[in-house]
């Protein structure tokens, strides 16, 4: 059966000529594979501007990552990583040099309190003592509360080292979907994946990974 | 009274002890884990009789711990306290559902701590009296 006569497509004219005149061939095998020839052509063009797309982004990244290292911070993506899981390192650290601090001082504080209570049962007619031992009970119990307060102010490290980490995965989330999007478009215009997105692991790979899709 | 605290943190492991120190718990009786799972390995080999647990934590999560707890015949009874920066409506329902005796908010005071472990301690006793 002539394809032209049962569909109404095959006069329009705002179509294509190529495609009107497939439409009316009456060789079905040719119009099948002409028209996969059409439809691979525009997926290519598709996979392509995907891929132009990944590079981009790929691009704007390392871009990113050489602007921060003009001021001494990251140039990969990696060494941004790196960088956040330093800094969550060092602000540990502080973290527990001030409660060292707070732990070492906190007992000298309440000798101080102590004696100072001991002192003032002694005082009796010597006023010069008593104003002395009040003045040690009152500073040691401020620094006890002091002290507390920092150590407590401490927890200031796991909230903002929460967020450190949630923002390093979600940096490394991004790295891979993008990875994944050109290995992706890359597959799907027809080259095989040179690499498994897993095994990429530096800038590197990801440049060849890049290279070898021809973004 | 043994205690497990549990927190992905040192910092915050060390801050929780030093809390519960402060409010007349032995230093020597509290344990201290860094996830869900490692926790949950000390729960079965060691008795304990009280579980200061963080929500977000590598590998299990403290609320998944809690909900390990509560599925485990042995440990089901263990009161839970959650110590956590997550204070969102939803999360604190899935705590509450899940089982968990206390919920404090990150950043929090000693009297707060220990504002919440004495509800505990006193749900625990009134149950146990009433039982």
């Amino acid at each position: 059966m002539s394809t032209s006569l049962s569909n109404p497509l095959a006069s329009d004219d705002t179509m294509p000529e190529e495609l009107r005149e497939l439409l009316n061939s009456p060789d079905g095998p040719a119009f099948e594979q002409a028209l996969d020839v059409m439809v691979r052509q525009r997926e290519q063009h598709l996979f392509r501007a995907l891929g132009q797309l990944a590079r981009d982004l790929h691009n704007a990244v390392r871009r990113l990552g050489g602007e921060l290292s003009a001021d001494g911070l990251p140039d990969m993506v990696a060494d941004a990583r790196q960088h956040l899981q330093e800094a969550l390192e060092m602000s540990g650290n502080a973290a527990h040099r001030s409660i060292d601090f707070a732990e070492r001082m906190l007992p000298q504080a309440d000798d101080l309190a102590n004696n100072g209570a001991e002192v003032m049962k002694w005082t009796e007619g010597n006023e010069a003592a008593a104003i002395l031992a009040r003045q040690a009970i009152g500073f040691a119990t401020d620094c006890r509360d002091g002290l507390s307060d920092l150590m407590l102010a401490q927890s200031w490290q796991d909230l903002t080292g929460q967020r450190i980490k949630k923002v390093s995965n979600f940096i490394g989330t991004v790295e891979s979907s993008m990875l994944e999007l050109v290995r992706l478009t890359g597959a799907l215009a027809g080259a095989e994946a040179p690499v498994s997105v897993e095994r990429v692991t530096s800038q590197d790979d990801a440049d060849r990974l890049l290279s070898e899709f021809g973004f | 009274m043994k205690i497990l605290v549990v927190d992905d943190f040192s910092t915050m492991r060390r801050i929780v002890r030093n809390l519960l120190v402060e409010l007349g718990f032995s230093s020597a009786l509290i344990q201290e884990a860094d996830d869900g799972e490692s926790a949950l390995t000390m729960l079965r080999a060691q008795s304990f009789d009280l579980v200061v647990t963080d929500w977000n934590m590598p590998n299990m999560t403290g609320i998944d711990l809690l909900r390990a707890i509560r599925a485990e015949a042995t440990l089901k009874g263990m009161p839970v306290l959650m110590v956590t920066a997550e204070n969102n409506r939803d999360q604190i329902i899935a705590a509450a559902q899940a089982g968990v005796n206390g919920y404090v908010v990150k950043p929090f005071t000693a009297v707060t701590l220990k504002e919440k472990l004495s509800k505990i301690f006193e749900r625990i006793a009134a149950s146990g009296a009433s039982a």
